[in-house]
């Protein structure tokens, strides 16, 4: 029964031939480590977020008058509405570290340089679709946690002359942040980043598996990469077949993934909602120390210590700019980060700054 | 001008005007509307708020507070701090406001004494007629 099934198919899409030509005959490199599984780590960490999120979507109610007390409902009186809650709060909050920890690995493996360039940008921009996502999901539980955020968020804009009043007006849909706020950031969390997310997910994809996976610059030489005039897929025949070895590879690091994510919502369901986040919002009272969540953090202390608006968040835009585009800057061949020291600094330094502005926002 | 010059020339002018055509539409569509507080008018009793004391009021779509100052009578002041949108409170012993996000201080004339906030609280007008305090 299940070979004439399996026949049928065969016969009207060529299975056999489309495993074998885009798993078993697509190679890694012999040398990839565990880092390279954080893409897919990550690919896993949106499916969850998306499933979860279509099982909210049964119970939530998006308007300012009921948002909070179908939140409350789905985590007290919906069967099991707490787990998916929870696996959507703190699903969220690992995802962004993924993408993060994908990035730095991306970055620390110089996997960014030519002919790699456009892969990087789709993964930055796939970074800052994920912030978004999380911006824009953060106040849909209308809390005196969401609510706060989101107006110090939707007014960063106010700080750009000319455009950057309208531009908060029309994403807060008016003054301040209100029930028509609620159902913009509705409206972009569940139907307009999506479809973005996908497309750039896919660009990201087809680009890996277009150009190849890069191998590790440690241990082996380098492939003169830089010398490129015109296009070659790196195919690595010496390396290890992409299924099974590095399918399960991947397959066991999501795994570690999901025990991670599962502890989390067991052990420590209120890590990532602390008390505002269990309180309606009040548009009339700022609760003392609001803070962002953890990624949010640095940028947020950062702000803090720069006294001028403008040249405070010119300056992340600026930051967040010269990172995405930084293949177009760093154009060496060498890819070793080790061979060089003064990147490497820059690298190390950059990454704690950002951890002593998170601690330094955490703890002030 | 050769036929095909013609109708890329065409094709692109259509295509424009389609796009403004949705474009516009669509600005207007999410353009958010005022928020009343230029035409709003509101009246709070004089003997409600006494000297050194506040109340907060919504002038609009704006939370704000209406301070009796001892020495200078009263104020109204948006209490959105003008930093990231927070709103200030009212500290009546030291006499200023507080914002508690970024720690942005403002004395009781909205000016700004301290902290990242870049301009003053926007200040409404204020009219005392009997015992009426008439904003706005």
């Amino acid at each position: 029964m299940f070979k004439s099934i399996r026949d049928w198919i065969e016969i009207r899409i060529g299975l056999d031939e489309l495993v074998r030509t885009q798993l078993k005959e697509y190679r890694v490199p012999g040398n990839i480590n565990i880092f390279y599984t954080l893409g897919f780590i990550a690919l896993a960490a949106y499916i969850i977020q998306a499933v979860t999120g279509f099982f909210l979507l049964v119970y939530y109610i998006p308007s300012s008058d009921h948002a909070f007390m179908s939140v409350q409902n789905i985590m007290n009186r919906v069967p099991f509405g707490w787990l998916f809650r929870l696996m959507h709060v703190v699903g969220s909050n690992l995802m962004v570290a993924v993408v993060f920890l994908h990035m730095l690995s991306v970055f620390f493996m110089g996997s960014y340089k030519k002919p790699r360039e456009l892969t990087w940008v789709a993964g930055g921009l796939m970074m800052l679709v994920t912030l978004a996502f999380c911006l824009s999901g953060y106040l849909l539980p209308w809390s005196q946690l969401s609510y706060w955020a989101t107006t110090i968020v939707a007014n960063l804009p106010t700080a750009f002359p000319v455009i950057g009043d309208f531009i908060a007006k029309l994403l807060r849909g008016g003054e301040q942040v209100s029930g028509i706020t609620l159902n913009r950031f509705f409206a972009i969390h569940i139907a307009f980043l999506p479809p973005i997310l996908v497309s750039i997910v896919g660009i990201h994809i087809f680009l890996v598996r277009r150009t190849g996976i890069s191998s590790p610059p440690f241990g082996v030489p380098d492939k003169e990469n830089n010398n490129l005039t015109e296009f070659r897929h790196e195919s690595h025949p010496d390396g290890l077949p992409f299924y099974p070895y590095f399918v399960h590879r991947e397959i066991s690091m999501v795994m570690i993934y999901l025990a991670l994510l599962f502890f989390i919502v067991t052990f420590m369901p209120t890590l990532f909602l602390p008390e505002d986040a269990n309180t309606p919002a009040d548009p009339f009272k700022t609760p003392a120390h609001i803070k962002p969540e953890w990624y949010f953090l640095a940028p947020y202390q950062m702000l803090k210590l720069i006294p001028n608006k403008f040249l405070g968040i010119s300056l992340q835009v600026i930051l967040v700019a010269a990172f995405l585009s930084w293949p177009f800057f760093d154009t060496k061949k060498e890819r070793n980060l080790m061979k060089r020291p003064l990147l490497l600094s820059v690298f190390l330094i950059s990454v704690a700054i950002y951890v002593l502005l998170t601690l330094w926002g955490l703890y002030s | 001008m050769d036929r095909r010059t013609f109708l890329n020339t065409l094709l692109s002018f259509l295509g424009a005007t389609a796009l403004f055509s949705f474009g516009y539409p669509l600005l207007r569509f999410l353009a958010p509307p005022g928020s009343g507080a230029e035409t709003h008018k509101l009246t709070v009793n004089k003997s409600d708020i006494l000297p050194g004391e506040s109340k907060s009021i919504l002038v609009g779509s704006i939370p704000a507070i209406i301070i009796n100052r001892a020495d200078k009578g009263f104020i109204a002041l948006s209490k959105v701090c003008t930093h990231l949108g927070c709103l200030v409170e009212y500290d009546k012993d030291k006499k200023r406001l507080q914002c508690p996000c970024h720690a942005g201080l403002f004395d009781l004339e909205g000016n700004v004494i301290s902290g990242p906030p870049p301009k003053s609280l926007r200040k409404f007008p204020v009219k005392v007629e009997g015992d009426a305090v008439i904003i706005g």
